[in-house]
């Protein structure tokens, strides 16, 4: 009995961490309307800085190549010196992101702040990686550590005090906002900007102190959690989705309940790491990860309420969308251009495009559901890793040849999408791509853990595709990659695209777009606003699906890492800077996407970034965010759109053309 | 109470374009507040009131022309500030702050000066009275609208801009409260500036009136003078096409806009058009000046 | 109820008995009866926060109602989510006006004529329908003479427009009988004239009215029967010349002045 006391009571720690970490996201949510995704590797940055200088009282600065130590006393530093030296720098940090990040999104959709913040989770661990190495630091003790006998265990008495501090914390952010004038204005200016400012308040300056009030608490977090986990980037900044997880439970409002929340998961996973080692039908991988989420979406998806009530109703503002006016035409364009491109590149280039054009189709799946019905998914790679891994067992075990393999197999994502997409009957924004990501995770964790379904880390081979004895497989003999398979994958990826593109201005379309627009206007139309959400994930999920098995059929054999749920949320954050609304976007972020895509193919070709890929991504993203809130796609560079025009001017010598505005020029230049 | 009232108007506008993305939809507006002087701004729907009121309050910069308070410049000036000078804008959207109580709204509304108490408020707006803990997002229509003048009134503000004042009251309430605007202008020394679609209504109230159409300034009298004259407000709301029967009118009343310009759609230019009118749509300063002795 | 005796020949279209709508401890609408009848235009009065927009929400779905029924057409719809009650052709406009901003006016008033089911759309989307039929958008911005608006965004629009474009969508649905929570407010004179105008051609085209509002030139000049809620009761019913004069309601809602000047 008592060693399951100990095991609760050790959770502690971490739960702290989550908690205080939780808390700085409440803050963050509640001033300024960001779920800061790089709040943990904030965290992590600012742990180094408090190493360096306790160790070797030197200064680390954020960035990388350039110099980046200040030698300030040269020796080891003491630690309450070195602690406020560090939380200072938090807080211009902090103050310094607010102003040239977050500001400038004020107005954006909530989707373009999270890329930022992904972008700004990327940079810093990639940062981190360069400056200080991967290997882990240890710091030594900040609290006191001895140990205490409790209820006939003993505990190191440290989490006691982590325990204490998350509740000291917890009331005094409570009281602030509740009965404190700052906390009224806080409250209010994120409620409602114009109404801040016609009273006089600026939402501006509350926003930025909160900002930084929120900077200096995951500082501390950081800070104090380094001498129970060692300093390390990637552990760090993972710390994020726990965190996301405990502010979702508070529902990004209420500090009590994340402080509470972060204690309690922190327990959990503490004790079921426990409960493995006695109980032996229960599945040794990936349980302790999995359950705390798996309690928390389904608890998520039962407390929340169905249609908002009066006064409940948040005014957000959504991806710009765009109005494809001659999809036929445009395919059929498309189709031409990537064939000759097929076939005039070769090797990894030629395989670089390919894979982009996978990309475009998992791309494809996210216009759907975030561009036309403004759910945010963090699980489509999950989709995609079903059915491809469904892909290997339908051709494998079954036998089915392939037509048929290819179709079931993308449906299989479809049950999975559907039920991924029940907590989005309830939940909306933010809550639900918290949620999603949850979900991803604990499929990661589970079910692409099990064995038998994915063959372990090696992963299974895949057959290649053949039509009646016609292999339109990748490879043939020495033959890698051929064109034909090319041909194959943009077939494919074109037909999804002119659904996609044709569902923009089909009644189905229409009536995803009036669900994203206002859920109590869609039902007065007679829209049934569940089913119309669920189609939407049923169809992005399939299309995702398709994704999934072309990705097999490129990759020729699957395995799990490549449908981690953080490709999910770098997918996402991709195809919303490349334009989510929009065919053109899609197409753009399967450009861009990942390691395996044609940009970074060939800038790796051409000037060998290689390791600092992580980094140029990080800041790409985040610049792209801020200046292209609403996507690349919906203003395209000057040079695309004159040479659209040109070409539209050419191809379809229409008369309309003569009258077509700028503005018009621009959507159909994002078709491409 | 500022002192240089004989000195600058409470609110002098000159020459304002205003609009969207450096669109003016609002041209070559001229106008005037005096402190304690209440003015309707009139006009049919998509005419530029609001434009003109959240352009006064800060919310747009104008593109041209300027706008000053006391005889200082404001134009172009951030919301917040421009409302702790004592700017107040009731926003055509209301913007209120929908998780917050009634009683938070009324607190959070102090400048820290000498402002109205809670009780003074509810004194004028009985109605928020029974409402008072209940979040701004669940009250009826008109309770927000109400609730939406009350937080404006905090400040004792030196201009108070209301967009829609009527909107969603019920008669009876409408009845009260534009008293209570007479009130504030002279017992505050307000210069209040307001919008109402209820002409007789809107008349009944203000010192003076100005009716926009198409984004101009087709008529300024003073109210009591316009209260006769149905026919030819509805002409002017109906806007250029009234250009004839405006002219017809003693010299103090005639506006018209700027022929220059373009014409909106649906604009026949009329024929008989006096040329005097031609490059000053609002007549000469003296006429202002006769107006409003 | 006096005035029942006119329109007894046509059946109850929509039939609410003892509605009881409340907030936790606040009744907003207290046993409430009423009746619309096919064809004809009923209001809706009362003074702000009396439970008239609590009573539509109850009516059309938006908030259960704590106890009392509802029927539509003959059919009991007490439990009924909006949207099938929608479908069934009980239409509805806000107070808030409430818009796809994302739409175009025009693409606001389709998907409320599409009519679609979930299955039939996705069917479309493999195998076109073809062109869906614009009769009823046009017609509904016809009515509201919307036409010039047609191409663009709501929020681009000012807010009178904005309210119309709200009674413009739900009329696109060519419901049986409409719900109008404050069409004119916002509207000027000239234009809530033109909506009551419009307002009394809408049974003719197969369409019953069900009006709130507070421009008291429209109420009394578009309806046949008028219902007065305060503090969530009726305290009269009749029409509008019964209106007009009751004693009740002029002390609680309409004041002196709205009466001497209707006059
Ligand atoms: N955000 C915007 N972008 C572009 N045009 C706009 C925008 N807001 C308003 N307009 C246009 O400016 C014109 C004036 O609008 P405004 O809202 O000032 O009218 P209004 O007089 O207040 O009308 P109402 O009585 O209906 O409120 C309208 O034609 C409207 O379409
Ligand atoms: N969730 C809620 N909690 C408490 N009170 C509420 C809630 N929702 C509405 N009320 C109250 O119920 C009453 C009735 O509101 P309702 O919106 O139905 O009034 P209304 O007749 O439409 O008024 P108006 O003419 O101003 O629009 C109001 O006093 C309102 O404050
Ligand atoms: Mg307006
Ligand atoms: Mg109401």
């Amino acid at each position: 009995m008592s060693s399951y006391i100990l095991f609760l009571l050790l959770g502690l720690g971490s739960g702290a961490i989550y908690a205080i970490l939780a808390l700085g996201l409440v803050m963050k949510y509640r001033s300024a309307g960001v779920v800061d995704f790089g709040h943990s590797a904030v965290a992590m940055f600012i742990a180094y800085v408090y190493f360096g200088l306790r160790t070797e009282g030197k200064l680390e600065l954020p960035w990388a190549i350039l110099p980046h130590e200040i030698t300030i006393t040269g020796s080891e530093m003491g630690n309450a010196p070195a602690m406020i030296a560090a939380l200072l720098y938090a807080a211009v940090l902090g103050l310094v992101m607010y102003l040239l990040i977050y500001r400038p999104l004020r107005h954006a959709t909530q989707l373009a702040r999270i890329c930022a913040s992904v972008g700004i989770l990327l940079y810093l661990q990639a940062i981190a990686v360069l400056d200080f190495s991967s290997n882990p630091k240890s710091v030594p003790t900040i609290l006191p550590d001895s140990p205490l006998h409790f209820a006939g265990v003993i505990v190191p008495v440290d989490r006691l005090w982590f325990a204490g501090l998350v509740v000291v914390l917890a009331t005094a952010l409570w009281s602030t906002y509740r009965f404190t004038r700052f906390g009224l204005a806080t409250r209010a200016a994120s409620e409602n900007e114009e109404g801040a400012a016609v009273i006089g308040l600026s939402a501006d300056r509350i926003a930025a102190t909160n900002w930084v009030l929120a900077t200096v608490l995951a500082a501390l977090a950081g800070i104090l959690i380094a001498p129970i986990a060692t300093i390390q980037p990637a552990s760090y900044t993972l710390f994020i989705v726990p965190a996301l997880a405990v502010a979702l439970v508070a529902r990004f409002q209420s500090f009590a309940i994340a402080a509470a929340a972060g204690l309690i998961l922190g327990m959990l996973q503490s004790e079921v790491t426990k409960l493995i080692s006695v109980i032996d039908w229960l599945p040794k991988e990936g349980l302790p990860e999995a359950i705390p989420f798996i309690v928390i979406v389904v608890g998520m998806t039962l407390v929340a309420k169905g249609m908002r009530a009066r006064g409940e109703i948040v005014v957000q503002r959504n991806p710009s969308l765009g109005r494809p006016s001659r999809p036929y035409v445009t395919t059929a364009f498309c189709f031409a251009v990537g064939a000759i491109a097929l076939v005039l590149l070769q090797g990894s280039l030629r395989f670089a495009l390919i894979s982009s054009f996978v990309w475009i189709c998992l791309a494809l799946s996210l216009v759907v559901l975030t561009g036309y019905v403004g759910q945010v998914s963090l699980a489509q790679m999950a989709f995609a890793g079903v059915s491809a891994f469904a892909l290997t067992h339908i051709t494998g075990q079954l036998g089915i040849g392939f037509p048929f393999s290819f179709i079931l197999a993308s449906l299989a994502a479809v049950p999975l999408g559907i039920v991924i997409g029940l907590p989005a009957l309830r939940l909306r924004g933010v809550n639900l791509a918290v949620v999603t990501l949850s979900a991803g995770l604990v499929l990661d964790s589970l079910v692409f853990n099990w064995t038998w379904f994915t063959g372990g880390l090696g992963g299974t081979k895949v057959g290649n595709p053949s039509l009646l004895g016609w292999n339109l497989g990748i490879s043939s003999g020495n033959a890698y990659p051929r064109v034909i398979f090319g041909i194959f994958v943009l077939a494919v990826v074109c037909g999804i695209g002119l659904l996609v593109a044709r569902l923009r201005r089909a009644p189905a379309g229409r009536m995803m777009i009036a669900v994203r627009s206002n859920e109590r206007a869609a039902a007065a139309a007679g829209i049934d606003v569940n089913r119309t959400k669920l189609l939407a994930f049923a169809l992005s999920s399939w299309i995702a699906g398709v994704g999934g098995v072309l990705f097999a059929y490129t990759q020729q054999t699957v395995s799990p890492p490549t449908f981690e749920v953080f490709t999910s949320l770098g997918l996402v954050a991709i195809a919303f800077v490349a334009g989510v609304g929009r065919i053109g976007g899609a197409v753009f972020a399967g450009i861009m996407m990942a390691s395996t895509g044609l940009f970074v193919t060939f800038l790796n070709r051409e000037f060998n970034i290689g390791k600092y890929q992580l980094l140029v991504a990080g800041l790409l993203l985040t610049i792209t965010a801020i200046k292209q809130p609403d996507g690349v796609a919906a203003n395209p560079p000057p040079p695309l759109v004159h040479a659209w025009k040109w070409l539209e001017a050419r191809l379809f010598y229409k008369s309309e053309t003569a009258q077509a505005s700028s503005t018009v020029a621009a959507s159909a230049g994002s078709e491409h | 109470m500022p002192t240089d009232v004989a000195i600058a108007p409470r609110l002098e506008i000159t020459g304002l374009d205003a609009g969207y993305f450096g669109q003016p939809v609002v041209r070559d507006l001229n106008l005037q507040v005096g402190a304690g002087e209440v003015v309707a701004l009139l006009g049919a729907n998509g005419a530029g009131k609001t434009t003109t009121l959240e352009t006064i309050a800060g919310l747009y910069a104008p593109i041209a022309g300027t706008i000053a308070m006391d005889g200082s410049e404001i134009g172009g000036r951030a919301t917040h500030k421009l409302a702790r000078e004592g700017v107040s804008l009731v926003p055509e959207s209301r913007a209120l702050f929908n998780g917050l109580t009634v009683r938070e709204h009324l607190q959070l509304a102090r400048t820290g000066g000498n402002d109205l108490p809670t009780d003074a408020v509810l004194e004028m707006l009985p109605e928020l009275e029974k409402c008072l803990a209940r979040k701004a997002g669940v009250l009826s229509g008109g309770e927000q609208q109400m609730l939406a003048v009350g937080r404006a009134l905090v400040g004792r503000p030196h201009l108070l801009l209301v967009d829609e004042m009527s909107l969603g009251l019920a008669p009876i309430i409408v009845e009260r409260l534009l008293p209570i605007l007479r009130r504030v202008a002279t017992e505050m020394g307000t210069g209040v500036l307001f919008v109402e679609q209820h002409v007789p209504l809107a008349l009944q109230v203000a010192d003076k009136a100005y009716v926009l159409s198409h984004g101009r300034l087709v008529l300024e009298g003073m109210a009591q003078r316009l209260r006769g004259e149905s026919e030819l407000l509805r002409a002017s709301y109906l806007g250029d096409e009234a250009a004839e029967k405006i002219t017809a009118l003693p010299v103090g009343d005639r506006r018209n806009g700027d022929t220059e310009a373009l014409p909106p759609k649906g604009y026949e230019e009329p024929s008989d058009r006096g040329a005097p009118d031609v490059g000053d749509g609002l007549g000469s300063e003296t006429d202002r000046g006769t107006q409003h002795t | 109820m006096d005035a029942e005796g006119l329109t007894e020949a046509m059946p109850a279209l929509l039939r609410a008995s003892g509605l009881q709508v409340s907030y936790g401890p606040v009744i907003a609408v207290d046993a409430l009866d009423l009746e619309v009848r096919e064809g004809s235009v009923v209001g809706l009065i009362g003074p702000n926060g009396a439970g008239k927009t609590s009573a539509i929400d109850a009516l059309t779905g938006y908030h259960p109602a704590s106890s009392g029924s509802v029927s539509f057409d003959g059919e009991e719809v007490t439990r009924m989510r909006p949207y099938k009650r929608a479908r069934r052709g009980l239409g509805r406009t806000f107070q808030s006006v409430e818009l796809f901003d994302d739409l175009t006016v025009e693409e606001n008033l389709q998907v409320a004529a599409d009519h679609l089911g979930i299955g039939r759309a996705l069917r479309d989307l493999f195998l076109p329908i073809g062109e869906r039929s614009r009769d009823d958008v046009d017609w509904a911005l016809r009515l509201c003479g919307l036409q010039d608006d047609a191409e663009r965004l709501p929020t681009e629009l000012s807010a009178g427009r904005r309210k119309l474009v709200g009674v413009a969508r739900a009329l696109a649905q060519r419901p049986r009988l409409v719900m109008m929570d404050e069409p004119a407010a916002g509207l000027d004179t000239d234009e809530s004239a033109e909506l009551g105008e419009r307002l009394r051609t809408l049974p003719a085209a197969g369409v019953s009215v069900f009006l709130v509002d507070h421009d008291m030139s429209l109420v009394l000049g578009v309806c046949e029967q008028i219902y007065v809620l305060d503090f969530g009761k009726l305290i009269a019913s009749g029409t509008p010349s019964e209106i007009r004069s009751s004693d009740a309601v002029i002390g609680a809602y309409l004041g002196k002045q709205e009466v001497a000047s209707a006059n």
